[in-house]
C-alpha cells in the first residue's frame, strides 16, 4: 500500500511536470531554440492568476483563455522582433538565439518583480483530497497532471492530424524542404513560438493551483522544464511524458526513503546520468545532445 | 581623427574625479545631527520584508527626535539600497563607514546579508545592532562588535517541545530549510528534544524550490510522531499543511516557523491554518514598554499595521539610545560595553545582550487562538 | 546576403583585411599606450582612493577577470557557459577551506584553489564538452545549481550556514591580487588571440566538423580552453571569499554573477580581445551611476541589453570600434609579406594500395547506406566515384575519414586499419578531405583557414611556409588576407582545396568539388587537382556529378547505386555500362 500511494503521488508529480514542460519541444523542434523564458512566461502567468484572483475574487480559470489570447499575440510578435532575424541555420544561431531568450527571461522577471513582488504565492483552491481504497488522491495534483496531458494528447492531435499543424511538423524536420512545398516558414516560427508560450502560461495558470510560485525562482521552473525534455530527448513529444513520468516517480520514492534533499537533486541527477549513458533521450525520435563530431 | 581617439582615452581622469568627490565627503561635524547608517534592501527578493525592516527604523529615528534626539542632537538616518545582495551591501557599509563616516551602524535585512557585512563591523571596530539577523553564528567566537537585536532562531518554537511534552507528546518529526537560520533552528530543537527525553523519529531538510511535499509528508506520517516541527520559511510550511493534510495525517502538534506569521499563510490555506502553532518574536497585544504608542504611531504614519521586522529595528533604536544616553558618547566600545552590561526595556522585550553576545529574546509561540501569553 | 545572415555572421569579427598603413600602426600603438596607462591606474588607486573605491575597484577588476575568463570557452571556442559561477563557487570554498584547516596563507590557498578549479574543469570538460551547444550552455547552467545543493550538505563545508573566515582588513593585497587575476586572464585572451591555439579554438566555434577534417584536435582544444577559462573565476572567487570572510552557497553560487559576466562580454564584444574589459568596465563604472536612478530595473535592463546587442551589434563596442579602423584583429602569424615558396615537385613513392575497403557497410537505424561496398586506390590513382543521389557516396567518405562509424566492414590506410584512429588524427596522417557545400571558416581570413591545416603537427614557420605554399598551389595567393566568407564561390572551393593541401596529405578525396562550378571555375579547379599529383600526393578520388568535368582526370571510375558497386572500370567503360546508366535514368524504354 505504501509503495503504491508512493507510485500515485509519483505519477500524479509527473503530470505535473508534463504541464510544466509543454511548449519546449515545440518551440525546440520548430526553432531549434531552448527558449529559456519558458519559466519566466510560466511565472508571470501564475503571478497574473493569483493577482486575478485574489484582487478581483473571480475564479482562476476564468483568466485562463484571456490568458492564452494575449499570450499568442505577445509572443508572435516577440519572435518576430527579437528572435526572426537571427533565424539562420546552423549553431551561431541556435547560441544567439539562446543568449535572446536568456536576456527576455530576465526581463520578464523584472517585469514579475515589480508588478506582483517577490514572494512566494498560492491559491487554497483544490485542496480537497479524495481517498480511493486506502490510498490518498490529491485534487489538485490530478488536475494538474490531467491538465498537462490533455493539453500534450491535444498538442499532437494538432500536429499530426491538421494541415496546419502538418505543416509546422514539416518545417521543424527541414525547413528547405518544406519551403519548397510552399509552406510560408516564417509564419510558422512565429506560430511555433506563440503556440510555445501560450502553452507555457496555460501551465503557469493552473500551476498556481497546485504550488507556491514567485518571481526570483522562474529560472528554476525553466530548468526543470528542460531537463524534462532534455531526458525525454529534445524535440520528442512521447519521450517528454515519459520523461515527466520517471522524474515524478523518481523523486517520490527518492524522497521518502532519503529525504528532502535527495529528492531536490533528483532531476540534475538524472540528466547526468542521461547525458552520458543515453544522450538522445528516452524517446525514439529525440535528437540527441552529442555534438555531431566527435 | 582625433574625437576617435577620444573613445579609448583612458578613463583615469574620471577615476580620480571619482576619489576627490571621495575624499571631499565632509565627516559628520561634532555640532550637526548624529547620523546612523545603514543598507537596506528596497529591491531585489528581499524588498517587501525590508520594507517592515526600514520603516520601523524611520519610525524609532522619528520618534527620537521629536522627543529631543540624543545628547542635544537630532538623529539622521542615512541609508542606501543594497538590492537584496550581499556584495553591494559589503561596498555600502564600507562607504558609510570610510566615505560618509557615520556615527552608529545598524545591521541590514536578512541572516544572509547581516553575515556578509558582520565582519566589517569587526574589522573597524564599530559597533553594530542587526536587527535583521536570527542565526546564531554571526555572534558566535570572534566576533566582537555585533549585537543581534531580533531573537535568535535557535529559541524559535522553543516553548513548543516542553508544551507537548505537558500534553503527553513523545515522539517528534524535525524538517529544516536548508538555510543558515533554519538549519540552525531544526538543531536546536533536536538538541532539545534529547534533553528533554523525548523521541525524535524522523528528521529531513529539504531546499527552496521545493514543489511538492507528498513524499516527505508521507515517510512523516509513516514514522507517527506526536509533535511534528518545521524549521520553515513561507512557502514550504504552506506546501508542508498541504501535503500533511492531503495524506490524512493529523500530528497532535503541527508546528512552523515564520510562515504562518505571514498573512497570506491563513488567506492561501484558509481553515487549515487554524491547526498551526508558529513562533514570532514580537506580537501586538504583546505589554511590552511603549507597545501600544508604537503601534498607534506606525499604523498613523503608514497606514498599516507593523510585524515583527519593524519592532526589531524600532527596539534596535531604542535600545542605542538608551546606550547612547546612558554613556553620554557616541565611542564604540564604550557604548558596546555598556550594552553588555546593561539591560533595555523595547517594545520587543527586554534587550539584553546575552554572555553569547546574542541576544535573550521573547521566544515566544502562539496558536491561532491565543489567550495572553508571557 | 539576407540581412539576417550578415548579423548572424558578424558576432565573431573576421579580422579586416590586415592594415598596414601608418595610420593603423599609430592606432594600435596607441591602444598598447592606453592600455598601459589604465593598468598603471589601476594599480594606484589605493594609494588616493577611500576604502569604498577600493571596494568598488577591487569589484570592477573582478568583473573584468570573469569576463575574461568566460570569453576564452565561450568567446574564442564558441561554447556558451551559463555555469561561469560554478568555478567561483569552487574557488570560493577551496581558499576557505585551505585558510581554515591548513596554515597555508590566503595568497597561497587562492593559487592552489585555482589549480584545483582547473583540474575539475579538466575532468569535467571531457565530459560536458561532448554535448552539443546548447546542451553544453544548459548542462552548465544545471551544474552550477548542483555544485550549490553539494555545499548546502557538506557540513565540513560549513553546509548552509556558511563559512567564516578570519577577519583580517587587507582591501590593497586584495586588490592588487586581483589586478593580478585580472591581467592573467587578459595574458590568456591574448594567447587565444594570437596564437595557433587560439586559431584552433576558433575552428572549433566556426565549425567544428570542418575542424576535425583539417586535424585539429578538437576534443583537446575544448577541454583545455575549459580548464583555462576555469582558473581566474577560482581566484576571483578565492579573493572574493577572504575580503568579506565569510562564505555561504548562495553567495558563492550565485546566479548574477553569470549574467553579468554573459551581458558585459557581449556588450564589449565576445570573442575578441577587448571586448570583455571594456564591456566589464564601462557597464560596471555606469551601473554604479546608474542604479541610483534606476534601482527597480537592474534586472531588465540587463536582458534587454543582451537583446539589443545580440541584434542591433553583435559584435559589441569592439564591433562598432573595429568599422572604425579600431581594435581590429589582427590574422594570426600572418608574415608582412606572404613568401613564395619553392617546393620541387616529388612524387609519391612506390607502395602498395593507398586506401582500401573491404566489405564496408553502414547503417543508420533501419537505413542501409552502404551494403558491403569494397574498393581499392591504387597509388598515383585518381578515381572518380559517381552514382544517382542517395547512393551513399557522402557516406563511404564519411566513413573513410571517421565521421561516420561503419557497422562492418573496414577500411585501410595504407595498409593500416583506421579503425582505432580518431577522425583528426587521420587527417594528420594523410586522409585530406572536402565537402559537399565547403565549410570555411567565417571569422577567419584566407590566410588563417590554411594556417589552420598546416599547423598541425609542426612549428610555427614550417607551418608558415606550409600555408604559403598551399595558397600558391591553389592559386589564391593575392587574397590571402580576404576575409573567407566574402569569396565567390569558386574560390570558396579552391580554398577548401588549399586547406586540404596544406595538410600535406597522401590521399585526398573530393566530395563533388566541381558542383556549381561555372566552366572557368572548373578549369581552374582541374588545373589544381592536376598539380596535386606532383605533391606528393598518392591518390585521388572524388565524388562528382559533373561527370565531364572528371571523366578526363579518372584513371579509374567505380559506381555507387543504393549502398552497392555496381560497376567499376575505366570511364569510358563504365559510362556505357547499362546497369549504370539504368541507375541514374531509370528504366530505358
Amino acid at each position: 500500500m505504501l509503495l503504491l500511494q508512493l507510485l500515485v503521488n509519483g505519477i500524479l508529480l509527473g503530470g505535473m511536470y508534463l504541464l510544466l514542460a509543454q511548449g519546449l519541444n515545440l518551440v525546440f523542434g520548430v526553432m531549434g531554440v531552448v527558449n529559456l523564458a519558458h519559466g519566466a512566461i510560466v511565472t508571470l502567468a501564475g503571478l497574473f492568476t493569483f493577482w486575478f484572483a485574489t484582487t478581483l475574487h473571480e475564479n482562476p480559470l476564468i483568466v485562463l483563455p484571456v490568458v492564452l489570447v494575449l499570450v499568442l499575440i505577445v509572443g508572435a510578435f516577440v519572435q518576430r522582433l527579437l528572435l526572426e532575424p537571427l533565424a539562420g541555420a546552423g549553431r551561431k544561431a541556435e547560441l544567439l538565439s539562446l543568449m535572446v531568450t536568456f536576456g527576455l527571461s530576465y526581463v520578464l522577471v523584472e517585469g514579475a518583480l515589480n508588478l506582483f513582488g517577490s514572494q512566494y504565492v498560492s491559491l487554497p483552491d483544490l485542496q480537497t483530497t479524495w481517498r480511493i481504497g486506502g490510498l490518498a488522491v490529491n485534487e489538485a495534483l490530478v488536475a494538474s497532471g490531467l491538465l498537462g496531458a490533455a493539453l500534450s494528447g491535444a498538442l499532437q492531435l494538432w500536429l499530426n492530424r491538421t494541415a496546419s499543424g502538418k505543416a509546422l511538423l514539416a518545417t521543424s524536420q527541414n525547413q528547405i524542404g518544406a519551403l519548397s512545398c510552399g509552406i510560408d516558414v516564417r509564419r510558422m516560427r512565429a506560430v511555433a513560438f506563440a503556440i510555445g508560450a501560450a502553452l507555457a502560461a496555460a501551465a503557469g495558470v493552473l500551476l498556481i493551483l497546485v504550488i507556491p510560485l514567485a518571481a526570483p525562482t522562474a529560472d528554476t521552473l525553466t530548468i526543470l522544464a528542460f531537463v524534462i525534455v532534455a531526458l525525454g530527448g529534445l524535440g520528442d513529444y512521447q519521450g517528454a511524458a515519459l520523461a515527466a513520468l520517471l522524474l515524478g516517480v523518481v523523486q517520490s520514492f527518492v524522497g521518502y526513503y532519503l529525504g528532502g534533499d535527495a529528492e531536490y537533486v533528483v532531476p540534475y541527477l538524472l540528466l547526468i546520468v542521461f547525458m552520458i549513458l543515453r544522450p538522445q533521450g528516452l524517446g525514439k525520435s529525440g535528437r540527441p545532445v552529442w555534438s555531431e563530431r566527435r | 581623427m582625433p574625437n576617435r581617439m577620444s573613445l579609448i582615452r583612458p578613463l583615469y581622469p574620471i577615476a580620480l574625479i571619482l576619489a576627490a568627490s571621495g575624499l571631499a565627503s565632509a565627516p559628520a561635524s561634532a555640532a550637526g545631527p548624529i547620523v546612523i547608517g545603514a543598507s537596506v534592501s528596497e529591491t531585489g527578493p528581499l524588498a517587501v520584508d525590508a520594507g517592515y525592516h526600514l520603516r520601523g527604523l524611520e519610525l524609532g529615528v522619528a520618534e527620537a527626535n521629536a522627543h529631543g534626539g540624543w545628547l542635544g542632537r537630532q538623529l539622521e538616518l542615512k541609508y542606501y539600497d543594497d538590492k537584496s545582495e550581499p556584495g553591494t551591501a559589503v561596498r555600502l557599509y564600507t562607504r558609510l563607514l570610510t566615505d560618509d563616516k557615520v556615527d552608529l551602524l545598524i545591521g541590514p535585512y536578512s541572516s544572509g546579508i547581516t553575515q556578509a557585512v558582520a565582519p566589517l563591523a569587526n574589522k573597524y571596530q564599530r559597533l553594530m545592532i542587526d536587527p535583521g539577523a536570527s542565526l546564531p553564528d554571526i555572534f558566535s567566537e570572534g566576533n566582537h562588535w555585533n549585537i543581534q537585536g531580533v531573537a535568535t532562531s535557535t529559541g524559535y518554537l522553543e516553548g513548543m517541545l516542553p508544551l507537548a511534552k505537558e500534553h503527553g507528546a513523545h515522539n517528534v518529526a524535525i524538517l529544516s530549510l536548508q538555510s543558515a537560520y533554519s538549519l540552525a533552528c531544526g538543531k536546536a530543537r533536536q538538541a532539545q528534544a534529547d534533553q528533554l527525553g523525548m523521541h525524535v523519529v524522523y528528521t529531513t531538510t529539504y531546499a527552496l524550490p521545493q514543489p511538492d511535499f507528498s513524499a516527505m509528508a508521507l515517510a512523516v506520517k509513516n514514522a507517527n510522531p506526536d509533535v511534528v516541527i518545521a524549521c520553515s520559511y513561507y512557502p514550504d510550511s504552506v506546501g508542508l499543511t498541504q501535503a500533511l493534510q492531503r495524506i490524512g495525517f493529523a500530528p497532535k502538534f503541527l508546528s512552523e516557523t515564520i510562515g504562518p506569521a505571514e498573512a497570506q499563510f491563513t488567506s492561501a490555506l484558509g481553515p487549515l491554518s487554524d491547526r498551526v502553532i508558529s513562533n514570532t518574536t514580537w506580537w501586538s497585544s504583546l505589554k511590552t514598554p511603549g507597545n501600544a504608542e508604537f503601534i498607534a504611531a506606525y499604523k498613523a504614519k503608514y497606514h498599516e499595521d507593523p510585524d515583527y521586522h519593524s519592532a526589531a529595528t524600532y527596539s534596535a533604536i531604542e535600545a542605542l539610545g538608551a546606550a547612547v544616553k546612558a554613556t553620554n558618547s557616541l565611542d564604540q566600545a564604550k557604548l558596546r560595553d555598556w550594552l553588555f552590561k546593561n539591560t533595555v526595556p523595547t517594545v520587543q522585550g527586554t534587550f539584553k545582550a546575552g554572555a553569547q553576545r546574542g541576544r535573550d529574546g521573547v521566544q515566544a509561540i502562539y496558536v491561532p487562538d491565543p489567550g495572553e501569553r508571557p | 546576403m539576407s540581412l539576417e545572415e550578415r548579423r548572424i555572421e558578424t558576432v565573431f569579427q573576421p579580422p579586416l583585411a590586415a592594415d598596414r598603413s601608418s595610420a593603423a600602426r599609430k592606432r594600435r600603438a596607441l591602444t598598447a599606450g592606453a592600455t598601459a596607462i589604465v593598468i598603471a591606474a589601476a594599480a594606484t588607486v589605493p594609494l588616493f582612493s577611500s576604502a569604498y573605491l577600493l571596494q568598488l575597484a577591487t569589484d570592477i577588476v573582478a568583473s573584468i577577470a570573469l569576463a575574461y575568463s568566460w570569453n576564452l570557452i565561450s568567446g574564442f571556442t564558441g561554447y556558451l557557459s551559463f555555469g561561469q559561477v560554478a568555478f567561483f563557487g569552487i574557488g570560493a570554498y577551496a581558499t576557505a577551506a585551505l585558510v581554515l584547516r591548513t596554515p597555508i596563507p590566503w595568497y597561497f590557498a587562492v593559487i592552489a584553489a585555482a589549480v584545483l578549479s582547473g583540474a575539475i574543469a579538466l575532468a569535467l570538460g571531457t565530459v560536458m564538452l561532448r554535448l552539443r551547444g546548447i546542451m553544453f550552455a544548459l548542462g552548465m547552467l544545471g551544474l552550477a545549481r548542483i555544485l550549490g545543493v553539494v555545499a548546502q550538505n557538506l557540513t565540513f563545508l560549513g553546509g548552509a550556514v556558511g563559512l567564516t573566515l578570519p577577519a583580517e582588513l587587507t582591501p590593497v593585497p586584495v586588490y592588487l591580487a586581483m589586478i593580478g587575476a585580472a591581467l592573467f586572464a587578459f595574458a590568456l585572451n591574448a594567447f587565444f588571440a594570437h596564437s595557433r591555439w587560439g586559431l584552433a579554438a576558433m575552428g572549433v566555434r566556426d565549425d567544428e566538423g570542418a575542424a576535425v577534417a583539417l586535424g585539429v584536435p578538437t576534443v583537446r582544444v575544448k577541454v583545455a580552453s575549459f580548464a583555462l577559462s576555469a582558473l581566474a573565476p577560482a581566484v576571483v572567487g578565492g579573493l572574493v571569499a577572504w575580503n568579506r570572510s565569510f562564505l555561504d552557497p548562495p553567495s558563492a553560487f550565485d546566479p548574477t554573477l553569470d549574467l553579468q559576466v554573459v551581458v558585459f562580454t557581449l556588450f564589449g564584444g565576445i570573442g575578441t580581445l577587448w571586448g570583455p574589459g571594456l564591456g566589464a568596465l564601462v557597464l560596471m563604472l555606469v551601473g554604479e551611476q546608474l542604479w541610483a536612478f534606476l534601482p527597480e530595473l537592474q534586472l531588465a535592463l540587463y536582458g534587454i541589453l543582451v537583446i539589443a546587442v545580440v541584434l542591433a551589434f553583435p559584435g559589441g563596442c569592439v564591433g562598432v570600434l573595429n568599422r572604425f579602423g579600431w581594435l581590429r584583429r589582427r590574422p594570426i602569424l600572418a608574415p608582412a609579406v606572404l613568401p613564395r615558396i619553392d617546393r620541387p615537385p616529388s612524387e609519391a613513392r612506390e607502395g602498395g594500395a593507398v586506401l582500401e575497403v573491404r566489405d564496408l557497410t553502414v547503417r543508420f537505424g533501419g537505413v542501409v547506406a552502404l551494403d558491403r561496398v569494397s574498393l581499392k586506390v591504387e597509388r598515383g590513382e585518381t578515381v572518380s566515384i559517381i552514382g544517382a543521389n542517395g547512393a551513399g557516396k557522402t557516406t563511404l567518405f564519411n566513413a573513410i575519414t571517421g565521421f561516420v562509424a561503419p557497422s562492418e566492414g573496414s577500411v585501410l590506410f595504407e595498409g593500416m586499419a583506421v579503425a582505432p584512429i580518431p577522425a583528426f588524427e587521420r587527417a594528420r596522417r594523410g586522409i585530406g578531405r572536402t565537402f559537399q557545400i565547403p565549410r570555411l571558416m567565417e571569422s577567419m581570413t584566407v590566410w588563417e583557414n590554411v594556417l589552420l591545416a598546416a599547423s598541425n603537427g609542426r612549428r610555427a614557420d614550417r607551418a608558415v611556409e606550409q600555408a604559403a605554399w598551399a595558397l600558391e598551389m591553389a592559386g589564391l595567393a593575392a587574397l590571402w588576407l580576404e576575409t573567407a566568407e566574402k569569396l565567390t564561390p569558386g574560390r570558396q572551393r579552391r580554398l577548401e582545396l588549399a586547406r586540404v593541401l596544406a595538410l600535406d596529405p597522401k590521399l585526398v578525396l573530393l566530395d563533388e568539388v566541381m558542383a556549381g562550378m561555372t566552366r572557368e571555375e572548373q578549369d581552374e579547379i582541374r588545373a589544381v587537382l592536376r598539380r596535386l599529383k606532383h605533391f606528393g600526393v598518392a591518390a585521388v578520388a572524388g565524388v562528382e556529378h559533373v561527370i565531364s568535368a572528371i571523366a578526363d582526370l579518372s584513371d579509374r571510375m567505380i559506381v555507387l547505386d543504393q549502398g552497392r558497386k555496381i560497376a567499376e572500370g575505366t570511364p569510358e567503360t563504365v559510362l556505357r555500362d547499362p546497369q549504370v546508366i539504368q541507375s541514374y535514368l531509370g528504366e530505358l524504354q
